[in-house]
């Protein structure tokens, strides 16, 4: 048991306890406690194992910035363990492996590496193409990261909109005195930090040979923070990225914060880079943070026997932790050849820890089996690039290392800000940040703590002048020298010293893409896949960036670096998705139907009722629905068609233009059907208009189509500036079609102020009265071909009008009718659907309607085209089809009409009439198929050719005699 | 007895929502109105919290067309100079200007709305030259949106800034809800916000459903027409 007593652990809570599994083994932690650090406390290192070499990895940075501690919890995999907190019976599994955690199976790929360099699968097995299939489940089964349940639950995420004048990501000690600084200024701030406490490297890190500075500081920021109703806290939240205007995606918990900021501060730090010797990735080496936050936050001791290898001051910060743990500190290694002294090199003097100074690791060895270390060997350093081939060996369970640092500056880059690195230093600096961001911190390359405090405050008062604050001018910012030097790259012959942890990139993989040619940073990275994998590069850019320089002999702003861009952290499909808002529109009388067994389908965003009763029988209840509405009388809610009204002195002239048909002499208190084409003279849409008022058209479009048309009308007057006002109503009026021969009877039982005998109110007027005490608009129109009654009322009434029907039918047999019995019908009617019957392209004489176009007008939208198509002649035509004989194969809508090896048309619409006892149809033939009495082949299912006749519309009433009673 | 909502002519699209909350109803209007869920103290209190109130029994109307604003101040209407800012009358309605030519008409909570009755029975296709009506009460239901919590609900369904310091009392916000436009009135006090929102009729079910979810982390519940009424 690792663990240390208090005041070590600021993070856990040692009187909880809390239980779960690793690898089917009970394990103990404390409340607050990751999964890598309870997995510590308890002596375990190995976490998982790496994707390439399989081989044992433990925490790197323990702070959720590399792939190393990627598990499997529950069924979410690649889970970071030194980021995710323990609960009660979490099951945690490693990752990648083939056997056991210890004994992996595929650990043996590493006896083969020198013939895996990079890029090899680009040139092993594209030959012979048969081979990729098998290569390529072979490799998916060793390779991944992971692996994904399929049968894993939807979770519930959801997003959230955030909106602050100022935005402070990162409250470190930079973030903290900006947030506090704009806030003085009356800012509302946000303040942002991925951890589970404010601080950054004030909870953990060491300033002074004493090691309270940074908590004293720690402690009075938090404070003052607490203190300060201008700035709200956000912990365990992760910025994902920067968009346009300050636009910020944000990550905590299943919640996708979507945060729009006046201004922004990035106080962001760097990240602590590992030294490169053989075998740096072996459990037990780990970042100088790592270790530090272990101790200091976690109350876990990293290991009883320790080197520290350092290239900065922090190093000695790190073994005087360390000491403070208790642990044993075998030496100090600085790579520099002439540290400068100071109060933390002369504490670590009189605790009698030796320091190797122009000194660096070449080699960890490994304990059996590889899964830890047992000692490290030290070279003196030649050169900055050649170390002595001597080396002296030191005894040790743990490597803490700290090589130097990376800016951690994705959202500056993305935002368009520039980082410089200097040459030779480890120094960085930011600079071509846009308006309203401003940067403070490590992640400008400013070092000490008295100035990165300074910074952000000066980056706070800017970012409240940003947002519109009074503030005092801003100072320049602060510059120190770097803290670390440029740590020596050495490839090792035996390899395994690794560049990307991720990917198991050793320098000689980097080195070897070099030779090859892919010098440009941004062809290296693709090449070998550095800087690729989880960890986004934050450990591998800055040496490969190194390594090409040196090849290249460029400086490294020469070399450049990768592009960054979001996401910069891990991000869930769920978190993309989020809470899933789909509307649905249900009619009044959505719930009569569904009390009545409907089967309900969309239509649009609406819900429609397909047909009533068991699905067992749905070809029987359709047929029944379209039985009882020939002989008797039935009722289906028409609540989705499209309504729309159309007012003003010119309201006629408008649809006139609009529409094929003619309006202007159409009477008060008629209705009449419109048939919309586009500039190109393609059918868009049809309804009716009934002429209400001089003034006044109420126009129907179909149920997708209505909002299409309605964007039309206002984009036409924009330009005509005909003094019409164009109102959308669908939603507003619920409406029934009542159809059926004794659909007149029903109706006059409910309603007592319009006359509804044919002479009064024939086929195709239009009434206003009441129904059952509700104000309704009447329409006689005749979809489905039988004496019929549309009745549209105001929404809110739509079920007590639904309710008086169907009572006041009851006797008459009435019952309702989907939407699967109206096609039926109407197609026995010869009535086509727009959409169905008609395509993108088809124009009004192809679908047999150039009688619905007025040919005394001057204009309307698509005249010009459909009268070239006239006149240069048709393609096709839209006719109707029958098959007699009741043996032959039924056709599908779209089988094709086949002449000789030509196909000439398609079926749009066919089905097996009731009424008529024949299959019928309409399809699309060459023109000189049209005539009636023609002969037509239908290709049906299976490639039988089957026979139909063409004939006259409507199959069913020629005379119109049924709806016109 | 207590009344049905089915024994109205006129229903709320959400009559059914409500009943399963546990809804007791009162007539207004011609339409039965969620009066309380059976805690009236309660719900004074939740009202202040986080609540949701369905008003589509009460009045509202609407006009549009280039005459407009001519017409309605003709009836003696206020109308603010520019869109998306609501004049309170002098009967308790209130005149919220979404355009240059439409306004919304919305009556008071207490079920009343004399201007709106004047308006309907003076507009005719005859008379209004450029000024049309729109039928409101059945393109749009209608809740109320309460509380101190209700700036922050909104923000896990609206993309704007409902926030007091981003949006006065009186202004009109018009947005998207959860994927549906919606009309957003900014009303109740500075202590105590209240928003109107009004959308599509015919998606109340889904909306309804969808703000109890968002409004669920908050504690926010249905509240009836009196809590409502004492609140504000």
């Amino acid at each position: 048991m690792q663990r240390l007593s208090e005041p070590f652990g600021s993070l856990i809570d040692r009187s909880q306890s809390i239980s779960f599994r690793f690898e089917g083994e009970q394990v103990s932690g404390y409340r607050g406690d990751t999964i890598a650090s309870a997995l510590l406390a308890n002596g375990i290192t190995t976490l998982s194992r790496s994707f390439k070499y399989h081989r044992p990895r433990g925490v790197l940075s323990m702070c959720g910035q590399d792939s190393n501690t990627m598990v499997h919890v529950g069924q979410k995999p690649n889970v970071l363990a030194d980021r995710v907190m323990i609960e009660a019976d979490l099951e945690v599994r490693a990752q990648n492996y083939w056997g056991s955690l210890e004994n992996d199976r595929l650990a043996m790929i590493r006896h083969v590496s020198r013939f895996l360099p990079v890029g090899f699968y680009y040139k092993a097995f594209y030959k012979p193409r048969w081979g990729w299939p098998l290569w390529a489940k072979l490799i998916r089964r060793v390779a991944g990261l992971g692996t994904v349940d399929l049968t894993t639950p939807h979770g519930y995420y959801d997003k959230e909109y955030l909106f602050t004048d100022v935005t402070v990501i990162g409250a470190g000690p930079a973030g903290m005195t900006a947030a506090l600084e704009a806030a003085k200024a009356g800012a509302k701030v946000l303040l942002i930090d991925e951890n589970a406490k404010i601080g950054g490297t004030l909870g953990y890190a060491r300033f002074d040979g004493d090691g309270q500075s940074g908590r004293k500081t720690l402690v009075d920021l938090v404070a003052e923070i607490a203190n300060e109703k201008n700035i709200r806290v956000m912990t365990d939240t992760v910025c994902t990225g920067w968009y346009s205007d300050n636009w910020l995606p944000l990550i905590k918990d299943n919640r996708l914060y979507k945060l729009r900021a006046g201004s922004l501060v990035v106080a962001t730090g760097c990240y602590e880079q590992p030294l490169i010797f053989h075998n740096n990735d072996l459990p037990g080496i780990m970042l100088g943070s790592a270790a530090q936050r272990l101790i200091r936050l976690y109350g876990v001791k990293p290991g009883n026997r320790a080197v520290v290898a350092t290239a900065n001051r922090d190093g000695y910060g790190v073994a005087l932790d360390l000491l403070d743990a208790g642990a044993e500190v075998a030496c100090v290694v600085d790579v520099r050849s002439n540290p400068p002294e100071d109060e933390m090199s002369s504490a670590l003097m009189h605790r009698h820890v030796p320091v190797l100074v122009g000194s660096t690791l070449r080699e960890a060895v490994p304990t059996p089996g590889g899964g830890g270390v047992r000692a490290v060997k030290i070279a003196h350093l030649e050169s900055a690039e050649r170390a002595a081939r001597r080396y002296d060996s030191f005894a040790c369970d743990t490597i803490a290392m700290s090589g130097s640092y990376a800016p951690a500056a994705a959202l500056l880059h993305q935002a368009g800000g520039r980082v410089s690195l200097q040459d030779g230093s480890g120094g960085f600096s930011v600079h071509d940040l846009p308006a309203h961001i401003a940067a403070a911190g490590s992640v400008t390359g400013t070092q000490s703590l008295d100035y990165v405090l300074a910074e952000g405050q000066d980056a706070g008062r800017q970012a409240a002048r940003d947002a519109g604050f009074e503030v005092m001018s801003a100072s320049e910012p602060r510059r120190t020298e770097p803290k670390a030097s440029a740590w020596p790259i050495i490839s090792h012959a035996k390899g395994k010293d690794f560049v990307d942890f991720d990917e198991d990139l050793q320098t000689r993989d980097i080195e070897n893409a070099l030779t090859e040619g892919y010098q440009h940073i941004q062809l290296l990275k693709r090449f070998t896949t550095n800087g690729m994998g989880p960890s986004q590069g934050r450990h591998a850019t800055l040496p490969a960036i190194r390594l090409a320089a040196r090849r290249t002999g460029a400086s490294l702003n020469e070399t450049g670096s990768t592009t960054s861009r979001p996401p910069i952290g891990p991000l869930t499909m769920g978190h993309l998705a989020g809470r899933s808002f789909e509307p649905v529109r249900y009619t009044a009388m959505h719930f009569r139907h569904l009390e009545r067994g409907a089967k309900m389908m969309p239509a649009g965003a609406w819900m429609r009722p397909e047909y009533y009763g068991d699905a067992r029988n749905r070809l029987e209840s359709i047929a029944a629905e379209a039985r009882n509405v020939r002989e008797n009388v039935g009722i289906i809610d028409v609540s989705t068609l499209g309504g729309l009204e159309i007012r003003g002195p010119d309201a006629a002239e408008f649809l006139n233009r609009m529409y094929t048909f003619a309006y202007l002499k159409q009477p008060v208190g008629r209705s009449r059907y419109v048939l919309m084409t586009d500039e190109a003279g393609v059918i868009v849409d049809d309804g009716v208009a009934c002429r209400i008022h001089e003034n006044y058209f109420y126009v129907t479009a179909t149920t997708s189509g209505v909002d299409g048309v309605y964007r039309t009308m206002l984009w036409y007057n924009t330009q005509w500036r005909l003094k019409v006002d164009i109102t959308h109503v669908s939603a507003s009026y619920a409406g029934v079609n009542i159809a059926g021969p004794k659909s007149r009877e029903v109706v006059d039982r409910v309603c007592d102020d319009v006359n509804l005998t044919p002479e009064e109110f024939p086929y195709m007027g239009v009434r206003r009265g009441h129904v059952a005490g509700i104000p309704a608009l009447f329409l006689r129109v005749g979809f489905v071909g039988e004496l019929g009654y549309e009745l549209h009322v105001p929404a809110s009434q739509g079920e007590a009008l639904w309710d008086a029907l169907i009572e006041a039918g009851a006797d008459a047999g009435i019952r309702p009718f989907g939407v699967e019995a109206q096609r039926l019908l109407r197609l026995e009617k010869g009535h086509i659907i727009i959409s169905q019957d008609t395509d993108g392209l088809t124009t009004p004489p192809e679908a047999d309607m150039a009688w619905a176009i007025s040919r005394k007008k001057p204009y309307y939208v698509g005249m010009r085209s459909v009268s070239i198509q006239e006149a240069s002649g048709l393609t096709r035509k839209l006719v109707g089809f029958e098959i007699a004989d009741p043996e032959i194969t039924q056709p599908k809508e779209c089988h094709l009409v086949i002449r000789g090896n030509t196909i000439t048309g398609r079926v749009t619409s066919v089905v097996r009439s009731p009424t008529l006892g024949k299959v019928i149809g309409l399809a699309y033939v060459a023109p000189d198929q049209a005539e009636l009495g023609n002969k037509i082949d239908i290709k049906v299912d299976g490639g039988e050719m089957v026979q139909a006749e063409v004939v006259k519309l409507p199959f069913y009433d020629p005379d119109g005699e049924r709806q016109e009673m | 007895m207590a009344l049905k909502p089915t024994q109205c002519a006129r229903r709320s699209f959400l009559y059914r929502e409500l009943e399963n909350s546990g809804a007791r109803f009162e007539e207004l209007n011609g339409s039965a109105i969620a009066i309380n869920y059976g805690d009236a103290e309660g719900e004074t209190a939740q009202a202040r919290k986080l609540g949701i109130c369905d008003l589509s029994s009460l009045q509202r109307t609407g006009f549009k067309g280039w005459n407009m604003a001519d017409w309605l101040r003709l009836q003696g209407v206020v109308l603010a100079e520019e869109s998306n800012i609501t004049s309170p009358q002098t009967d308790g309605t209130r005149v919220a200007r979404l355009a240059p030519g439409e306004a919304l008409v919305l009556g008071d909570y207490q079920g009343g709305g004399a201007l709106i009755e004047k308006l309907d029975s003076t507009w005719s296709m005859e008379s209004a030259d450029g000024c049309y009506q729109v039928p409101r009460a059945e393109t749009n239901f209608w809740l109320a949106l309460t509380g101190t919590e209700a700036p922050a609900l909104f923000t896990k369904i609206c993309a704007v800034d409902l926030r007091d310091q981003a949006t006065s009392v009186h202004s009109v916000v018009q947005t998207n809800v959860a994927r549906l436009n919606a009309i957003i009135i900014r009303g109740g006090t500075a202590e105590v916000p209240v928003f109107d929102l009004l959308s599509d009729i015919a998606s109340a079910v889904y909306l309804w459903r969808a703000l109890l979810d968002a409004m669920g982390e908050f504690g926010g519940k249905p509240i009836g027409l009196k809590a409502l009424q004492d609140l504000t």
